[in-house]
């Protein structure tokens, strides 16, 4: 699901590629690295179709010239130019270019005409069907003049002497293979049949084959020898009889037992069918079959013939017969001659194929354009007057399929060694040559010169195998000729060479360590050797092929790219076309072998120079605070290409795995990782580096709308993604093989994308940071734009994905791998770092969203304070201005709902609300210091229920919700909101509560009894004890004054006043008072007595020396019927003010009207009077 | 003040904390993760096993009224480990260079982590990094211990004169006090930073808080 979200991500920027504003777009990040996780990705790409390399053949060379990394190599060019047979020239043994009719004439001087003579003998005594008439002779003569060599008249007298020569003794050779469905003859119904044969040219010559009993299908396989006299006419009968066993062959067949040896047998067959030809029997004819010698192709064949019956109609069998040509010469002489012709045609065919071809002009395997046969490109096949000129001979001269094979092999072998021929026909002729070989049906004579002959293919064969690179592999051909080379090879492994053969001479094989004296005939040993040896050769071609000149470490790195790639190349090919063929004849596991030599160069070759490299690489210079000052990071190519590098070495060790599953750990490439150790963390360095610059360029040039409709969030934001995603691939990509590793790089890379995703919510929130302001001369004004509005969002989309992100990297895996490797408690350990790193990644960046969140609030407190301001000073005018606040809070938390998700709108709103309360305390605070008057701040209160309504709407009401300072404002505004009277009120009330929370009376007791009927309230003034002296004699002439507050309410109502009392400390004063109150007055509420008691002085400055209240709910109510005096006593402790810094005191200090002056000097009198 | 009420999700406090990215480097087994785990979590595993690559740990942390949030990255100590930790160095803040007391070898280290750190960590030439030398298993007995106070104090003077503490993660002694010295010097190297640059006076006040940091909180039992 998550890999479903990234490839969303992925499919988002290719899809807006196809926009043109969006390719550009994509084209101005790229630009800034070079397209540097495109080539990243690039390379995944190429990974990729390397791979697919194997199932197209012919592709592999045209899908390397396009790689970034120049091929320097001239393979294709060598094999390019047709001739992949060149390569399979033996180059170590090859004798300069030998002028070839030399060596014919030095082969054939001794008899060179004797063996033209008899050749033109046996194509004037032609034989067979196939063979040319009489008239056709003349392009045998021609051809069989070239091939010689021989000028016209030479040819003219050996042909003279040819023709003077009488007639060629050939015989006909008959093999009686078999009958089948031969008609019943005797009683049984079955027969017991046998054959005559005889030629119309000799009827009294016949033939006959041994006796079959009781079968209708007999199987004789007996071999016949007729003179034939006249080709042309002749006609052979086959006659097939029922015997039928008279007395006296019966007896003649009792002797069979006594007879010895094949010839006797042969002789007693032949007398029992003379008996039973003469007619002194009783045999029965079957059928008879007749054949005209001429319809018999001079090769020979094999055919079924229908049996017949004068007189019936109807089918009487078939005979199997097997018929050819032979003459009586010595076949020792014979095989020689056909040797020498053999060889002497060949070589007149390779020469002249342009005529062959005009001869055959369907001929397939010959070029059109060129005089001769290419190399190895010979199948076997003579032109058409080769051919019979050739089957006349071996016909003429009797010899046998195995002799002219043997013949061939080692006639082909020879011309081989000069010019070489297709191995598919030495293959072909093995195929026929390995089961006279192995059953010993040759002469010993012949066995040695098979070998001889076989020692002039297998260089050539190994060679083949050595230079197996050069082979045009979409070839089909090569192949097969490949396939002929393991042929060939493989049966030859099933023979034993005679006593003292060495097959590996080392002056031939310089390429293989033998020993100098010690016979050799280990094919397969060999076989081994050329298939290492040729990698080998392989791979030092590569090497020299693209040795680089240039000391950087750059170029040295491309050079190892290089190299692994052409044997990973090779390797492939190995796999694709060749480990089959070896399979299939040797169980021999060719690119298994050819990976463990390469893999320990390749081992060899990179590790050193990997560990300097990376040895060698230095940190790069940056930093995510400030990312415009970087330079001087030139490692940065080098990192790539290390990594290309690393790559390609990874592909090449997974290779590796594949081929042999097994034992691959034992691999020198095995643990290739390690090399790279020091590298990793320098891709992760420039991965990040790389990541910040795109990040910032993103930012530059996204433009603050929505990607699509469907979105609130813009390009940088994908883009940003689109970077993460890109790293995810180069971790991917990179697959570190150790797991401590992948873990450490792990939690480097969500590391890595926090500081992005920080850096990125940074640029973001500068990008933002002067949007939405105006100003005109009057004011400054700021105004929420969607611009904020996505850059939070942006970031928030940003901050959600990181989560996700990480699950993509395969933490999981980790972990269990983890566990696995080491300990579950090791495991657990480490997912919990991961996890924090994380949370911690996560967290930061939602600070950032805060933090840019409170920016935007920030930029609105400004005009919510103005509004405010403004709606506080104009009263109550239709409410004008706080309409004007709520119209600018409207529209920009509609602009900041609309676009916001839930979650970040609830955090702005509560940011705003908070900031507004801020803003409004201060707003009171300043203007208490301003002295505005109560009306003011009753505004501002109204405005504060306005505002507390709108932003809590959604919310329910929760009193402890409501942030402290609020309550503090409405406290402010509710005391600086009353009228001056009001606030004497609240100060007075605030006297009370201080009154009561006294502990000791230190200015003395008063006690009174009070009491509410109806509305009239009754005083009695009881006494005063311990008053304070405020004379210089140490004493004082008390009274006591009793007010009602608030006195504003209470205008009408005289003030009680006692007597004055004289020097005393103790008055008792015992008065009383009865005060008649409105129903409004005795209902007020929070209505207080209060109690002054005064010293009076001579000058009438009466002095303060204490005062008590007593709240109205306090004061008992009674009815008429009980009396003052029923009451209680109550004792007020008298005491003065004390602080002046309560905060209805201070607001009356803000007030500059009269009642709050006097009151406040009054105040200050009893205050300074202590 | 109030606190923004989100719905639906884990979100930690919008915190004005100054994130500050800790590295603790020094030789394998002593006591990096130990020490950490004692600061973060008040803890001590006498068994912990060698970190794999690196560990991670958040801490809050509250330094003459600031309020700092440590992102503590404890490195292996292990050389196998040391491509694994290097990518960890950049864009530290401070950095605790951490040796047992008990281990000459690494004391002696110091010097060769000092240098990882500085070539890896990006850090800008000429710029005085925040450093802190740190002491650690300053429980084992005194016959033991194989590096003074003195010695170690020294080393400090000769390699820019950071500060230098001795420690016990596992006995709690001046963990917390270790973290807060190189918060400190931090703040100190920052607020100079944040000064403008007036002249040579700069010279003379950069002396003042090599003064200060030799200062060595040194655990009563091992200044006899």
């Amino acid at each position: 699901m998550e890999e479903e979200m990234w490839r969303q991500f992925y499919e988002k920027v290719k899809e807006s590629e196809s926009k043109k504003d969006r390719t550009e777009h994509d084209i101005r990040i790229q630009e800034l690295d070079g397209g540097f996780f495109e080539k990243f990705g690039t390379l995944l790409k190429e990974q990729h179709s390397q791979q697919e390399d194997g199932d197209g053949l012919a592709s592999v060379r045209e899908d390397e010239q396009p790689r970034s990394v120049e091929l320097q190599l001239d393979i294709p060019e060598e094999t390019g130019e047709g001739s992949p047979a060149m390569a399979l020239q033996d180059s170590d043994s090859e004798p300069d270019d030998a002028d070839k009719r030399e060596f014919i004439t030095d082969a054939m001087g001794w008899n060179i005409e004797e063996l033209y003579s008899e050749i033109l003998y046996e194509i004037l005594h032609i034989v067979g069907c196939d063979a040319a008439a009489e008239e056709e002779r003349a392009p045998l003569f021609c051809y069989l003049q070239e091939a010689f060599k021989l000028d016209y008249e030479k040819h003219n007298q050996l042909l003279e002497m040819a023709r003077a020569k009488e007639a060629p003794n050939i015989l006909l050779n008959v093999e009686v293979i078999e009958a089948r469905d031969l008609r019943p003859k005797d009683a049984n119904g079955l027969s017991d049949p046998f054959c005559t044969l005889f030629l119309t040219s000799s009827v009294a010559h016949r033939y006959n084959t041994s006796v079959k009993q009781e079968t209708l299908n007999p199987v004789w396989e007996e071999h016949f020898s007729l003179p034939v006299e006249n080709p042309a006419e002749d006609v052979l009968y086959v006659e097939v009889w029922d015997f039928d066993p008279a007395e006296t062959v019966r007896e003649k067949m009792m002797k069979i037992g006594e007879v010895k040896g094949v010839r006797g047998l042969r002789k007693l067959m032949k007398e029992i069918a003379v008996t039973a030809s003469t007619g002194k029997h009783d045999n029965e004819l079957v059928g008879c079959a007749a054949l005209p010698l001429k319809n018999i192709p001079a090769s020979g064949q094999t055919l079924w013939c229908t049996l017949e019956k004068k007189g019936k109609a109807k089918k009487q069998g078939d005979v199997k017969i097997q018929l050819s040509f032979s003459s009586e010469k010595n076949s020792q002489v014979a095989s020689q001659e056909h040797r020498h012709l053999l060889r002497l045609m060949l070589l007149h065919e390779l020469e002249n194929s342009k005529e062959c071809d005009l001869e055959e002009p369907d001929g397939k395997m010959f070029s059109k354009c060129k005089v001769g046969v290419e190399p190895f490109q010979w199948n076997g096949k003579f032109s058409q007057s080769a051919e019979t000129i050739l089957t006349q001979h071996l016909v003429q001269c009797g010899l046998s399929t195995a002799v002219v094979t043997l013949a061939q092999w080692v006639e082909f072998s020879s011309v081989h060694v000069d010019h070489p021929l297709s191995f598919i026909t030495f293959s072909l002729l093995l195929q026929k040559l390995i089961k006279p070989l192995q059953n010993g049906l040759i002469t010993d004579d012949e066995e040695k010169l098979f070998w001889e002959a076989a020692k002039k293919i297998l260089p050539s064969c190994y060679n083949g195998i050595r230079k197996i690179r050069k082979l045009t592999h979409s070839d089909k051909s090569t192949l097969q000729q490949l396939s002929a080379i393991l042929s060939i090879l493989s049966q030859l492994a099933t023979l034993q060479p005679p006593e003292g053969t060495n097959l590996f001479p080392p002056s031939i094989y310089g390429w293989l360590a033998v020993s100098e004296n010690e016979p050799n005939c280990d094919i397969r040993a060999t076989l081994d050797a050329a298939v290492t040896q040729g990698a080998e050769d392989w791979f030092f071609h590569i090497l020299e092929n693209n040795n680089s000149n240039d000391p950087s470490e750059e170029a040295q790195l491309n050079h190892l790219i290089r190299i692994i790639q052409l044997l990973r190349t090779d390797l492939q090919k190995a796999i694709e076309f060749h480990d089959r063929l070896f399979q299939q004849y040797f169980r021999f596991s060719y690119a298994k072998t050819l990976y463990k030599l390469y893999e320990s160069k390749v081992a060899e070759l990179v590790e050193p120079v990997v560990t300097e490299v990376c040895k060698s690489l230095k940190p790069l210079k940056f930093n995510d605070r400030a990312t415009d000052g970087i330079c001087d990071n030139d490692p940065l190519l080098m990192g790539t290409t290390l990594f290309e590098l690393y790559l390609i070495v990874q592909r090449f060790a997974v290779l590796g795995t594949g081929l042999c599953p097994v034992d691959s750990d034992v691999f020198n490439i095995h643990n290739f990782h390690l090399w790279f150790h020091a590298g990793v963390a320098q891709w992760l360095d420039i991965a990040l580096y790389k990541a910040l610059q795109r990040i910032k360029k993103a930012v530059e040039i996204d433009n603050l709308v929505p990607v699509d409709g469907s979105v609130k969030y813009s390009s940088s934001a994908v883009d940003t993604l689109a970077i993460f995603y890109q790293i995810k691939i180069f971790w991917k990509q990179l697959a570190w093989p150790d797991v401590e590793g992948s873990y450490t790089f792990v939690a480097k890379i969500i590391d890595d994308i926090c500081r992005c995703s920080v850096f990125y919510a940074d640029q973001m929130s500068g990008k933002v940071e002067g949007m939405g302001e105006s100003q005109n001369v009057y004011e400054k004004k700021f105004e929420v734009t969607n611009e904020w509005c996505l850059a939070i969002n942006n970031i928030d989309y940003v901050q959600q994905s990181i989560q996700p992100f990480v699950g993509e990297l395969g933490m999981e895996e980790i972990v269990t791998s983890l566990a696995n490797f080491r300990s579950q408690t090791a495991a657990d350990h480490c997912q919990r770092t991961l996890q924090l790193v994380i949370d911690n990644a996560v967290d930061t960046v939602g600070n950032k969203i805060l933090e840019l969140l409170e920016k935007v609030a920030e930029k609105m407190a400004p005009a919510i304070n103005r509004f405010l301001l403004e709606g506080a000073e104009l009263l109550k005018q239709e409410n004008n201005c706080v309409d004007r606040l709520m119209k600018y809070l409207d529209d920009n938390l509609l602009t900041l709902h609309s676009h916001l998700n839930t979650d970040n709108f609830s955090r702005i709103l509560s940011i705003i609300w908070e900031n507004l309360s801020h803003t409004m305390y201060e707003l009171v605070e300043s203007n208490l210091e301003r002295r505005r008057p109560p009306t003011f701040f009753l505004n501002l209160h109204e405005t504060l229920k306005i505002l507390v309504g709108f932003f809590k709407q959604g919310e329910e009401k929760n009193e402890t919700n409501s942030p402290a300072i609020l309550k503090q404002i409405e406290h402010l505004l509710l005391l600086h909101g009353m009228e001056t009277w009001e606030l004497i009120h609240q100060y007075n009330l605030e006297r009370r509560e201080e009154q009561i929370a006294l502990e000791l009376p230190n200015l003395g007791l008063l006690t009174v009894r009070i009491q509410f009927v109806e509305d009239l309230l009754r005083i009695e003034i009881l006494n005063a004890r311990n008053l304070h002296a405020m004379d210089a004699n140490g004493s004082c002439d008390p009274y006591v004054k009793v007010h009602l507050l608030p006195e504003e309410k209470f205008r009408t109502v005289t003030k009680p006043r006692t007597k004055t009392h004289k020097k005393t400390m103790f008055p008792l004063f015992d008065e009383n008072f009865t005060l008649h109150l409105t129903p409004e007055q005795r209902h007020l509420k929070n209505g207080l007595i209060m109690f002054t008691v005064k010293d009076q002085d001579f000058l009438g400055m009466n002095e303060f020396l204490g005062e008590a209240f007593v709240s109205f709910s306090d004061v008992p109510k009674t009815d008429m019927t009980t009396g003052l005096e029923e009451l209680e006593q109550v004792h007020l402790k008298l005491s003065r003010p004390t602080k002046q810094d309560s905060e209805a005191y201070r607001a009356l200090e803000n007030r500059h009207d009269k009642l709050s002056r006097d009151f406040l000097k009054k105040e200050k009198a009893k205050y300074s009077s202590s | 003040m109030a606190a923004p009420s989100f719905q639906g999700r884990h979100m930690r406090q919008p915190s004005k904390n100054t994130l500050l990215k800790v590295v603790i480097l020094g030789d394998g087994g002593v006591g990096k993760s130990c020490l950490m785990n004692r600061f973060v979590s008040n803890h001590f595993d006498e068994h912990s096993f060698h970190t794999i690559g690196v560990e991670f740990l958040n801490k809050d942390i509250e330094i003459n009224g600031e309020m700092y949030t440590l992102q503590i990255w404890d490195t292996a100590g292990q050389e196998r480990f040391k491509s694994l930790r290097t990518p960890f160095y950049r864009g530290s803040d401070i950095c605790l260079l951490t040796y047992a007391i008990d281990d000459r070898t690494s004391f002696r280290n110091l010097a060769l982590w000092r240098n990882e750190f500085l070539y890896y960590a990006d850090v800008k030439e000429g710029t005085t990094f925040p450093f802190l030398v740190v002491g650690n298993k300053v429980d084992v007995e005194s016959e033991e211990r194989e590096v003074s106070c003195e010695e170690a104090r020294a080393w400090c003077m000769e390699n820019g004169n950071p500060p230098h503490v001795e420690t016990s993660a596992k006995d709690a002694t001046n963990v917390e006090e270790a973290f807060s010295l190189a918060v400190e010097s931090w703040a100190q190297l920052e607020a100079k930073l944040d000064r403008p640059y007036i002249g040579d006076t700069v010279d003379l006040q950069r002396q003042q808080p090599e003064q200060r940091s030799s200062c060595c909180l040194s655990v009563g039992s091992n200044t006899e």
